[in-house]
């Protein structure tokens, strides 16, 4: 009964509608440590799917299922406090909302029908409307209705592709059932042209949704808007759950052997994205979209390094296990900074470091692991990234993504040195509680000793989800 | 005889080019009736009668309800309670409109010739009338300064992805349950988008999406 990792957080989450907020709040608590160890028991076998023909457990799925269990866990810890201290005028539909996107989320990992997959990524987009337009302000609404067009649209195009991807099997007549699992095995008699338009239209679709640019102009909106448990739950799972889509079929790309055509497309998006990440972030004069920038960045980075392949692929997924970790921290400690200072701009807040020092120290730490320093895991992730770039030859790739990495750099340390030491001299509006510095804390943690030392079924994990498109750890 | 796929094939594309041409919203609702009728009848002529069941003629009712009924019916709502009979307010006049959705049509023919596909005798305009409803709907989403029309032209757009869903392959219809999970989606899309026209409307008295600029960097 796999399916029960999914079904729970949607039950739950439909019986928190109807229940006081203060409930709610606690059944949101609840169900977010009852899914962590019901991830757990999947990842360890113990489940089987009832519909094999729609659901399974593939490698790469449990990879970031649990990630995305860990990463709802911390945050479930934070809202609990948090929906305390702030304005939301329904919290029924917060607690509700909140359940059902990480059920549709745990959907997403363990789909293996390529349009209950698309079902899927589309029912995470209409579960987390809600959340963005929560605080109601026009703002809000603005970045709501393009969340929900583009993402909607886009995702419209990505289920074009499941057709294409269809239609290659009916030319090349062959009958079997219509999951991933299936067509791997039978990848090099689908017909390559039909596969090439819909691996383009996935990529689009999907790519509209993991926030590749140039579609990704909903994404800074969208996560600038949303209060910060749920940028931090867009940003660290979301994005993993639309790229999820690409890999797969990615992989049956490269199974097909298209993987030239497949790598290259994700190369050039990639970098693209890097680019628009880096040059946004420059000169941004809103601490949250800054982050939302930076998110756009690092999924051009992962975006890169599947492309590439090889060694740079245990790199690429490395990147989205400490993407998320720290990403979710960083934008935790940010809503920490907003609920104390009430504001978004950079201009406006100063002295984080006497105001609020222990968010300060999440706040920095979150900054120098997203940079890319240790002791932090995306030094590792980036580092073995450029090696396996080197390794397939990619010079003037890897030469722009140093550049892109550079200007990130320079822009982000400009914000994080404004707020923590800039000029305020005014008072806070609200303290900082240990239940909102809690869940930052784990999360930078789980990054840094996932750093130093990974966990053999982890290390496993990856190299299952990479071994099928030639991704090795000994480059 | 009569050949009902090309009729409604041909009922399809005028419903495109009306939908263009059409100057008020309560029109463009009652196109999409028509329109989504239309599509979800189809697949019922594609394919042979002999072997539908219980369980697929369940299914095309319940998606001529969704698609025909319950979906326009939320459309009536929101137009209704945001926009009173006001005009749609093109970006792009209606007689450029028209000229747009014919000029897709050409290129779509020309696509569907071009692409030489080994599709069943018959399913050449089926494709045909897929690209064209695709082309328009994204047409529809840019060309219209109301909110509501960028929702019409999604639905448009789905509309044609089904189309061409329907036109290309077989294995699409082998399951459902997805199918029907595909067309839930479409149904609480249309719902949230409902929900969100509302609220834009009584935040800054219109549904006018130029008035959707305030986020910039």
């Amino acid at each position: 009964m796999i399916e029960f990792v999914f079904i729970l957080p949607i039950i739950t989450g439909l019986v928190a509608l109807s229940l006081p907020a203060p409930m709610g709040r606690v059944l949101l608590l609840i169900t977010a440590f009852l899914h962590l160890p019901l991830s757990i028991i999947t990842w360890m076998g113990k489940l089987t799917p009832t519909y094999p023909h729609l659901f399974s457990s593939s490698p790469e799925g449990l990879l970031i299922l649990l990630l995305t269990s860990f990463i709802f866990a911390c945050i479930s810890i934070y809202s609990f406090s948090y929906v305390d201290e702030t304005v939301i005028a329904n919290k029924p539909v917060f607690n509700c909302c909140m359940m059902l996107f990480l059920g549709t989320m745990s959907m997403v990992t363990l789909s293996d029908h390529p349009i209950v997959l698309w079902i899927a990524i589309e029912a995470t987009t209409l579960v987390s409307a809600p959340l963005i337009f929560i605080h109601r302000s026009r703002e809000a609404l603005e970045a709501t209705w393009k969340y929900v067009i583009i993402c909607s649209v886009g995702i419209a195009l990505a289920l074009l592709g499941c057709f294409f991807i269809t239609l290659s099997m009916d030319i090349g007549n062959i009958d079997t059932s219509l999951t991933f699992s299936a067509l791997y095995d039978v990848a090099t008699k689908l017909d390559p042209l039909w596969l090439k338009a819909g691996f383009i239209f996935v990529v689009i679709g999907f790519g509209t949704k993991m926030g590749l640019a140039p579609m990704h102009t909903w994404l800074p909106d969208a996560h600038s808007q949303a209060p910060s448990p749920a940028s931090a739950l867009l940003s660290g799972a979301l994005l993993n759950c639309a790229f999820l889509g690409i890999y797969k079929v990615h992989v049956l790309m490269a199974v097909a052997g298209l993987q030239e055509f497949s790598g290259n497309v994700l190369i050039g998006f990639g970098l693209v994205s890097m680019f628009v990440g880096a040059i946004f972030i420059i000169s941004q004069p809103d601490y949250k979209r800054m982050l939302a920038y930076s998110s756009i960045k690092n999924m051009g980075i992962i975006s890169f390094g599947v492309g590439i392949g090889g060694f740079a692929l245990y790199g690429a997924f490395l990147h989205i296990l400490h993407h998320s970790l720290i990403k979710s921290s960083l934008f935790l400690s940010a809503g920490n900074i907003l609920l104390a200072f009430g504001t978004k701009r950079v201009q406006r807040i100063g002295r984080v470091i006497n105001y609020l020092p222990k968010t300060f120290v999440s706040f920095f730490a979150g900054f120098i692991g997203i940079s890319g320093l240790p002791p932090f895991g995306l030094f590792i992730s980036e580092v073995i990234i450029i090696i396996g770039a080197f390794q397939q030859q990619h010079y003037i790739s890897v030469g722009l993504f140093l550049v892109a990495l550079t200007l990130v750099f320079a822009g982000a340390g400009r914000i994080f040195m404004s707020l923590s030491f800039g000029e305020y001299s005014e008072k806070i509006e609200v303290g900082e509680r240990p239940l909102r510095l809690l869940p930052p804390y784990a999360l930078l943690l789980a990054s840094a000793v996932l750093c130093v030392w990974i966990p053999d079924v982890v290390y496993a994990a990856i190299l299952d989800s990479i071994k099928m498109i030639g991704g090795t750890f000994h480059g | 005889m009569i050949n009902f796929t090309e009729a409604i094939l041909v009922i399809i594309l005028l419903s495109v080019l009306f939908s263009l041409g059409s100057t008020r919203l309560l029109a463009l609702v009652r196109i999409m009736v028509l329109q989504g009728v239309a599509v979800s009848l189809i697949p019922l002529f594609l394919k042979d009668h002999g072997t539908l069941g219980s369980g697929p003629i369940i299914f095309f009712q319940v998606m001529i309800l969704i698609k025909g009924v319950l979906i326009p019916a939320l459309l009536y709502l929101a137009v209704k309670r945001v926009a009173i009979k006001r005009e749609i307010e093109p970006f792009i006049g209606y007689h450029a409109s028209i000229m747009t959705g014919l000029v897709i049509i050409l290129v779509s023919v020309f696509i569907t010739n071009h692409l030489r596909l080994s599709l069943p005798t018959g399913q050449a305009t089926l494709l045909i009338a897929a690209i064209t409803t695709m082309a328009s709907g994204f047409f529809l989403m840019m060309a219209r300064k109301k909110a509501i029309t960028q929702v019409i032209g999604y639905l448009m757009l789905e509309n044609g992805i089904y189309l061409i869903g329907t036109a290309l392959t077989k294995h699409s219809h082998t399951l459902y349950i997805v199918e029907f999970g595909v067309l839930l989606d479409l149904l609480v899309g249309v719902m949230i988008m409902g929900i969100i026209l509302n609220n834009i409307n009584t935040a800054f008295d219109d549904v006018d999406t130029t008035l959707l600029g305030r986020l910039k960097d």
